[in-house]
């Protein structure tokens, strides 16, 4: 079994919005980056199947060479191999192809899993139009994966709850998080071996990008003046809240 | 004159028998001695700087602490009562050698006024003494307090109380059998007064013959026992307590991690501790040692809030593991993890200790191993670790940005050769918004007093909370992010607004080779003012201080922020102050703590106001932050400021 | 602009769907995912009984080509982004995902960082496919019903195994116009009791942060935020809630929030109307307390 994750490094998607600037429309260079939010949920997902069928677990991005460090997280959580393809685009189309080009370098991957969505960016598109470039099914919001007799059998959650699906196929996964992917923390040995693993840098390929035009980022204002309940009598202050819920024609 | 082996037949055989009683004696502490050398390795030898040390020995604490068990009487009944028996107990010994003396080279002890004021009544006033101390400790053992019985007791303590008082007691039934049969000696006044109740027309020669006989048999056996029961405290507590490094604070010192990076493989040391084995040989010395008085127990804010952690229970289990020889076995397994993380590292445990074990560097060590090796971490505490290792800094979530706290200010960007203070702002003064205010404050004060200081462009952590959540990995490379960055602009001095900070620049970076002059916010406000920088208006108002635990007991700092808060109004002391503070609760990691149960804030917070105090006041943002907490459960009022705070407050302007 | 809705028999959304179907032109065509009658009076209207997404991109493709659809309108869902990109790949369509503001002149807008900045799109001639976000865009009526064809599905390669619809008790979420919601500061799962009972007061429905589900106090499908159910209730009651930008970003368009945090400094209150700075564990029982009074 060969499993690969795909993790982006992104800026710091914990920055609060106070703080929040863009330079040329991207987040502001200044800011910590690291893997994304649910790529590591997606890491964390491959590595507890490594450990359950004894896969082998492939890490591949799609990025600045300066990345390498911060990817190599993803080593010392588990990660056997780290494949990196250098490039600077933010489009999907190009994004897959780069990866797709690495998939198939990589070879005999059975299962790609992605967290659901890149922490900058909020698309949640690529690993679905990877799925189609590789010829792969794609399953979103998967929140748990079994093997069993060349079959696995996944967890899917939704808006009115969840299903258990069942598929053959070689497939892209997009990994949502729960109690059960939580990150683990790479204990200190892991984090200096991790140091040592050698990091395949692949030249990244030009691919057409999305016909869709962006014409301007913009953060948006946020005003909210609140107003402070007196907290004197919390019995007089249930009573004022509900006044004033309904004089303002909340409720 | 009295003549000794009087009305003895072959008196000299109780010699004869002494010399398989102390083959017995030496062999019980040798294996005493063979266990301890399990340990790792860990003594530094050789003269230290800061205090005179021979070999692995601090002298004055020899003669203090050691010999003189000076620590023992911070509690004074039971100190006292130690000091009966132990010195009781040191005159009889004496008394007995010189008998010994006597005998064998002629000493000449049963002559004149020595054999008057030392023989005869010193001994006697000793016997009584020790008996006294016996008796109290007797009634203790009956009737312990909460800390001796609290998780468990330690047995064996009446066989050895019992054993003493009947080595004194047939020594004054000898004494008053000899007076009866021939006649009383001036200073015996206790041999005098029982011979009195010896009825005259009896066999007294025969039964001193026997009691003669029992005495010397029970002695000799009790100095056999010595090393197989809690007695053995007697040679083990001294050298325990000369060997402690007497600094305060329980010194974790900073791992080398080059040895890990040569080679993967099997010979790695181990980080932190896992097995009992991986501890130094004075870890093991201390284990030990330990009596389980319980002193700790009662001080140690995890223990007194009823959390899983008592540093007693924590010793206690490593020396039933040491008893029972289990080098290879995890003591966490027993101990748990959530004690080993309920430990705020507060060092209160370490200064109750009467003889000078280090409670909270085991507790770390199994800590380090924890997160370090097996990546086990509460989960609160994991993700500050987390945001520490990916934004260097360990506030995850918080709504504040790097520059938030400047706002409005004008603040100096440290400035090579120009600046002479770094005003070392630190995580939580820069992420958490209450805590931004003191260093707002601070900037105010230093521009007052005209102080030459700079912020740093780009705020950094010291890497301290990484320490103490036990990863010393991240705090080594923290650390030495940050000594490249104050050698590149060339710094020197630094102003710390947390003593968590200071006690790192001060105690670790030294070590990692970042040599600077530290000094914490409060000693430099406490130092403007004395030297007339800065004029404060001084009110009727009254503040409590509490000391944080890092400034205090760690580096005893207690006057500066006294003589500060005293410029400004008067100064209450609550119950708990200066090395005897009691934790806020936040250190150790345990700010990023799931609070259940008491919250140790909330007693601190209680006892702040209890004093009835107008203001509370303390030094350290993480005090600062875990008390206000705390406050809240009381009153609505806001009570509790860092001294910068109310010292900026209270400037006189012009 | 020829387009193509593609959602489960959901009226709500698919009137959404519609709504924005309209700003890009007149009434677009739907195909349905389900059983069940179709709500809605449409030109033409396909229904599919496959509800795996993931088997139907084959005949979508091919029904989208053949009718020429330009645009592609999903919900921003679990069906939606499963189906999105790889139809996207499939038409060589550009893909926008999470559309939160859609212009006749066929500008689009979608939160990016978290929602802490918004881009903004200009959509091209030809196939693109667009994912909305919930709760945006104000459904349009549904009167009458259509009759639909219907689409068939060839070799599906993912088996149904079983299905679990988690019965939120009382009002779904997302249809709630009060909401109360839980975070890491409930302390534990129990805890979630005394705001059940809140809503049951007040006919609302019961939310969580994302801490609150990662905890394992509640389920996932309770979670409100840009990655669980996005809302936009009258009233958003936020219990011990922190405020993270992204439960803030699943929460702008709630019109009132009224924040209850014992951290005065939470990030929550500054987007709340209305801040109780209190340990919930003391006010919400005397709310609820006055909220049965007035009963």
């Amino acid at each position: 079994m060969h499993i690969a994750v795909l993790a982006k490094v992104v800026p710091d998607y914990e920055v609060p919005a106070r703080d929040f600037e863009l330079a040329g429309n991207r987040a502001h260079s200044r800011y910590t980056r690291m893997i994304g939010l649910y790529d590591e949920n997606a890491v964390e997902t491959g590595i507890q199947l490594k450990e359950k069928y004894g896969a082998k677990l492939s890490i591949v991005s799609y990025g600045h060479g300066d990345d390498v460090p911060i990817l190599r997280k993803a080593i010392a959580m588990g990660g056997d191999t780290l494949h990196l393809v250098l490039g600077d685009s933010d489009d999907p189309y190009v994004i897959a192809a780069n990866l797709e080009m690495a998939l198939e370098q990589i070879k005999d991957v059975d299962l790609v899993l992605a967290g659901q969505q890149s922490a900058d960016q909020d698309r949640g598109i690529v690993h679905g139009i990877l799925s189609e470039m590789l010829g792969y099914t794609f399953l979103a919001q998967i929140s748990r994966i079994e093997f069993d007799q060349d079959r696995w059998t996944v967890h899917q959650n939704h808006e009115n709850g969840s299903r258990v699906l069942q598929f053959s196929r070689k497939a892209v996964l997009s990994i949502t998080s729960s109690h059960e992917n939580v990150p683990r923390i790479p204990v200190v040995r892991a984090i200096m071996a991790a140091k040592k693993k050698p990091v395949e840098k692949l030249q990244g390929i030009d691919a057409a990008p999305m016909k869709a035009e962006e014409i301007k980022v913009e953060i948006p204002k946020l005003e909210s003046i609140c107003e402070f309940l007196p907290l004197d009598d919390l019995q007089q202050t249930a009573k004022i809240l509900l006044a004033r819920l309904r004089e303002e024609r909340y409720l | 004159m009295r003549v000794p082996y009087w009305n003895v037949d072959y008196g000299f055989l109780i010699d004869v028998l002494a010399v398989p009683v102390f083959a017995i004696f030496f062999s019980g502490l040798y294996s005493h001695y063979r266990k301890i050398r399990k340990g790792k390795e860990q003594l530094k030898l050789g003269w230290g700087k800061a205090n005179v040390k021979k070999g692995p020995v601090f002298l004055k604490e020899v003669f203090t602490k050691s010999i003189l068990g000076t620590r023992i009487y911070r509690k004074f009944y039971t100190g006292l009562a130690h000091g009966l028996v132990f010195s009781g107990m040191a005159i009889l010994t004496l008394g007995t050698i010189l008998v010994f003396a006597n005998v064998t080279i002629k000493l000449p002890v049963f002559r004149g006024a020595f054999n008057h004021w030392f023989m005869s009544f010193g001994l006697d006033l000793a016997g009584i003494s020790a008996l006294a101390g016996l008796l109290f400790f007797f009634l203790r053992r009956l009737f312990p307090p909460d800390r001796l019985v609290t998780p468990k007791e330690r047995t064996g303590f009446f066989p050895m109380i019992g054993l003493l008082a009947l080595i004194i007691i047939t020594g004054f039934l000898l004494e008053s059998l000899r007076i009866r049969a021939s006649g009383p000696e001036p200073a015996s006044f206790v041999g005098n007064f029982v011979a009195g109740f010896i009825p005259a027309n009896g066999p007294i020669l025969s039964y001193h013959r026997y009691v003669w006989w029992f005495h010397g048999f029970i002695a000799l056996g009790f100095i056999a026992y010595i090393p197989f029961s809690p007695m053995v405290h007697m040679v083990l507590a001294p050298v325990n307590t000369a060997l402690a490094d007497p600094r305060p604070g329980p010194k974790m010192g900073v791992i080398d991690f080059s040895s890990f990076d040569d080679e993967e493989g099997e010979d790695m040391p181990p980080m932190g501790v896992a097995k009992l084995g991986d501890f130094s040989r004075k870890r093991l010395l201390d284990f030990d040692t330990c009596l389980w008085c319980g002193r700790c127990h009662e001080v140690c804010p995890a223990a007194q809030t009823q959390r899983p952690l008592s540093p007693k229970m924590v010793v206690a289990t490593l020396a039933e593991f040491l008893a029972a020889n289990r080098f290879t076995d995890e003591p966490v397994d027993v101990i748990g993890i959530d004690a080993i993380f309920n430990c705020t590292t507060c060092a209160a445990c370490m200064e109750a200790c009467p003889i000078s074990i280090n409670q909270p560097k085991a507790i770390m060590q199994i800590r380090q191993n924890l997160v370090m090796e097996r990546s086990e971490l509460p989960e609160l505490m994991s993700k500050a670790y987390n945001s520490l290792e990916q934004r260097r800094h360990p506030f995850f979530g918080t709504g504040a940005g790097p520059k938030d706290w400047q706002k409005g200010l004008d603040i100096p960007i440290f400035a090579p050769g120009k600046t002479e203070y770094l005003l070392w702002v630190g995580c939580a003064a820069t992420y958490d918004e209450r805590a931004q205010k003191i260093a707002r404050a601070m900037v105010k004060i230093l521009s007052a007093a005209t102080v030459s200081f700079g912020i740093l462009a780009k705020p950094r952590c010291t890497g301290d909370p990484a320490k103490q959540m036990g990863n010393e990995f991240l705090f080594t490379e923290i650390a030495r992010e940050n000594i490249e960055e104050f050698d590149s602009l060339g710094i020197k001095k630094l102003i710390t607004l947390c003593p968590h900070c200071f006690n790192s620049f001060t105690r670790h970076y030294p070590e990692l080779g970042g040599h600077y002059e530290v000094i914490p916010h409060s000693v430099l406000i406490s130092d403007l003012i004395a030297a007339n920088r800065l004029a404060l208006n001084k009110s009727s108002e009254s503040f409590c201080f509490h000391d944080p635990c890092y400034l205090a007991r760690r580096n005893h700092i207690e006057q500066p922020p006294r003589r500060a808060l005293e410029a400004m109004g008067t100064l209450i002391e609550m119950p708990r102050t200066k090395r005897e503070s009691f934790c806020c609760g936040g250190g150790g990691g345990n700010y990023w703590s799931e609070s259940s149960g008491i919250r140790i804030n909330q007693v601190r917070a209680r006892e702040a106001l209890d004093t009835s105090s107008s203001l509370i006041a303390t030094a350290c943002p993480f005090c600062l932050l875990m008390l206000t907490d705390g406050v809240k459960k009381f009153t609505e009022d806001k009570k509790v400021f860092d001294i910068a705070e109310l010292v900026e407050a209270r400037l006189k302007l012009g | 602009m020829k387009t193509l809705i593609i959602e489960k028999i959901e009226p709500k959304i698919i009137g959404e769907l519609v709504t924005v179907g309209r700003i890009l032109g007149e009434t677009p065509d739907l195909l349905a995912i389900g059983q069940g009658e179709i709500p809605g009076t449409f030109n033409r209207a396909f229904q599919c009984r496959e509800t795996i997404a993931a088997n139907l991109v084959d005949s979508l493709a091919e029904l989208i080509q053949k009718n020429a659809y330009q645009v592609i309108l999903l919900s921003a869902t679990t069906l939606g982004s499963e189906i999105a990109g790889r139809l996207g790949a499939r038409l060589k369509a550009p893909v926008l995902s999470e559309v939160i503001e859609v212009k006749p002149d066929m500008t689009v807008k979608r939160p990016v960082y978290g929602g802490k900045a918004v881009a903004e799109y200009k959509i091209p001639e030809g196939h693109v496919i667009l994912t909305i976000r919930r709760k945006y865009f104000e459904p349009a009526l549904l009167e009458g019903t259509s009759a639909a064809e219907a689409l068939t599905i060839e070799n599906p390669s993912i088996t149904l195994l079983s299905e679990d619809q988690i019965q939120t008790q009382g009002v779904r979420l997302e249809d709630a116009e009060i909401i109360v919601s839980g975070g890491r500061g409930m302390g534990d799962s129990g805890n979630f009791e005394i705001l059940r009972e809140m809503a049951g007061l007040l006919n609302a429905a019961v939310g969580a942060s994302r801490g609150a589900v990662d905890e394992g106090w509640v389920p996932q499908t309770m979670q409100v935020g840009q990655t669980g159910n996005i809302v936009a209730p009258a009233v958003y009651f936020a219990v011990g809630i922190s405020g993270a930008s992204q439960h803030l970003a699943g929460i702008a368009n709630a019109k009132c929030v009224v924040a209850v945090n014992k951290d005065e400094e939470a990030n929550i209150f500054k987007r709340a109307r209305f801040g109780i700075v209190s340990d919930y564990r003391n006010f919400i029982p005397v709310l609820i307390r006055a909220l049965r009074e007035e009963q």
